[in-house]
């Protein structure tokens, strides 16, 4: 059924910060992330008239998560991951110091861990739908996410000590 | 509270409820992107590529065996890309159908010599040839590389077709890798082509190293392709990445 463009706006104002956010989260980085989640409501704009009423953001998401594995596949990319973000009007430091942490130890993990975590921690998929989002086994899902945990679990306390030295 | 519940709380209050983007840009880019997917699907055969979803038209003859036209023009791909580079001939009203190539389909004339990998698929050998690409607004992309099969008699069918869509084609270094989309009968081991004295290429997937297997394009001797055996790689499973070597085993 086709919609028009006043659901796309709606939709999208619905969705952009928590498409921005996902991207933020799997790459570390502002610029990438705006760009990211741009790039993925362009593409569901342009299919728009063939993306089902209840399919627009899971439609948005996968279009998101396989721009950003598009871009890991090529050869080794780098993304900075110990950038701070900027400060925004309204922040206050705990926020800033969350936002700091998370960068650090999701900087922690590779770029198909990160895609990992943030489709099974943030979006709270399945780990079968993470699979098929990301064309991998279950196994791989599972062997991969758990790797990730411990990567994080090893990082946090570091990550927890550094902040105290501060 | 656990390291994944910590981790989980600030994933979440992290968001940005007032991020926006510029939507007058996103629907302006949206309205360009299906414009392009049109034109390409008037002609002979349409193609999207992965990097960037731009359409791409193959240009040229269909291939050995195939028949004098490339036969109706598939409709244009509006699936969100996949991880894999790859294209799409769905039918209109699909939900969110995989992007997959114009698969099982007779392709474009391949330019070159056909690289026969070995690898038996039913009656079929696994197959790669290199196209005629056109992407619009991109005079420096003109080949592209499809993976196929060869039947018995010879005829060629196309399942995926890759190029970039952007840059030069014959630029240095890799360029656009083909995965399988796990919506044929024949999965295509994962393949693309590297510009460059490479004599080894290495990809890593789970912290294991796979060796391609490679040959050179007859019409141009820097542009080696390659393919990972599906034995070694499981086709559709990607990369986390992918090197290439000299002679001298010096990274390229």
């Amino acid at each position: 059924m086709a919609r028009g463009d006043a659901e796309f706006v709606e939709f999208a104002r619905a969705a952009s910060a928590r498409l921005v956010h996902a991207a933020f989260l799997m790459t570390g980085d502002h610029h990438q992330a705006e760009d990211a989640a741009q790039t993925a409501l362009v593409r569901t704009y342009a299919s728009w008239s063939r993306i089902h009423d209840d399919d627009a953001y899971g439609y948005a998401r996968r279009t998101l998560v396989n721009h950003l594995v598009d871009r890991w596949r090529r050869p080794m990319r780098e993304y900075p991951t110990e950038e701070v973000p900027e400060q925004r009007r309204g922040d206050v430091a705990d926020d800033v110091t969350t936002r700091a942490w998370l960068v650090t130890i999701l900087g922690a993990l590779s770029p198909r861990e990160r895609a990992i975590v943030v489709l099974r921690y943030y979006f709270d998929l399945p780990e079968a739908q993470v699979a098929r989002e990301l064309a991998v086994s279950v196994g791989t899902v599972k062997s991969t996410s758990s790797r990730a945990l411990e990567k994080l679990r090893t990082a946090a306390p570091r990550t927890a000590d550094e902040e105290a030295r501060r | 509270m656990s390291e994944l519940d910590r981790l989980r709380d600030a994933m979440r209050a992290t968001e940005r409820p007032d991020a926006t983007l510029d939507l007058e840009t996103v629907m302006r880019a949206g309205r360009r992107l299906r414009i392009r997917r049109r034109v390409a699907g008037g002609a002979a055969a349409t193609f999207v590529a992965g990097l960037v979803g731009v359409a791409v038209v193959a240009v040229g003859a269909p291939g050995p065996g195939g028949p004098a036209s490339t036969g109706p023009a598939p409709s244009v791909a509006e699936a969100p890309p996949s991880a894999a580079a790859s294209a799409s001939a769905s039918t209109a009203k699909e939900p969110t159908p995989p992007p997959t190539v114009a698969r099982g389909v007779p392709g474009p004339k391949p330019l070159g010599q056909v690289i026969d990998t070995g690898v038996q698929q039913g009656t079929d050998r696994r197959v790669y040839y290199v196209v005629s690409v056109s992407v619009p607004g991109v005079p420096k992309v003109t080949i592209g590389l499809a993976a196929g099969r060869r039947a018995p008699d010879g005829t060629l069918r196309t399942d995926i077709l890759v190029n970039d869509v952007a840059g030069a084609d014959r630029s240095p270094g890799f360029h656009q890798i083909g995965y399988d989309e796990r919506s044929s009968d024949a999965p295509v081991p994962t393949f693309g082509y590297f510009v460059g004295p490479a004599e080894r290429i290495i990809g890593t997937v789970d912290g294991r190293q796979v060796d391609a297997r490679m040959a050179r394009w007859s019409m141009n001797k820097q542009v080696v392709i390659f393919w990972f055996d599906p034995a070694t790689l499981t086709p559709g499973e990607r990369l986390d990445g992918i090197i290439a070597r000299d002679r001298a085993g010096r990274r390229l």
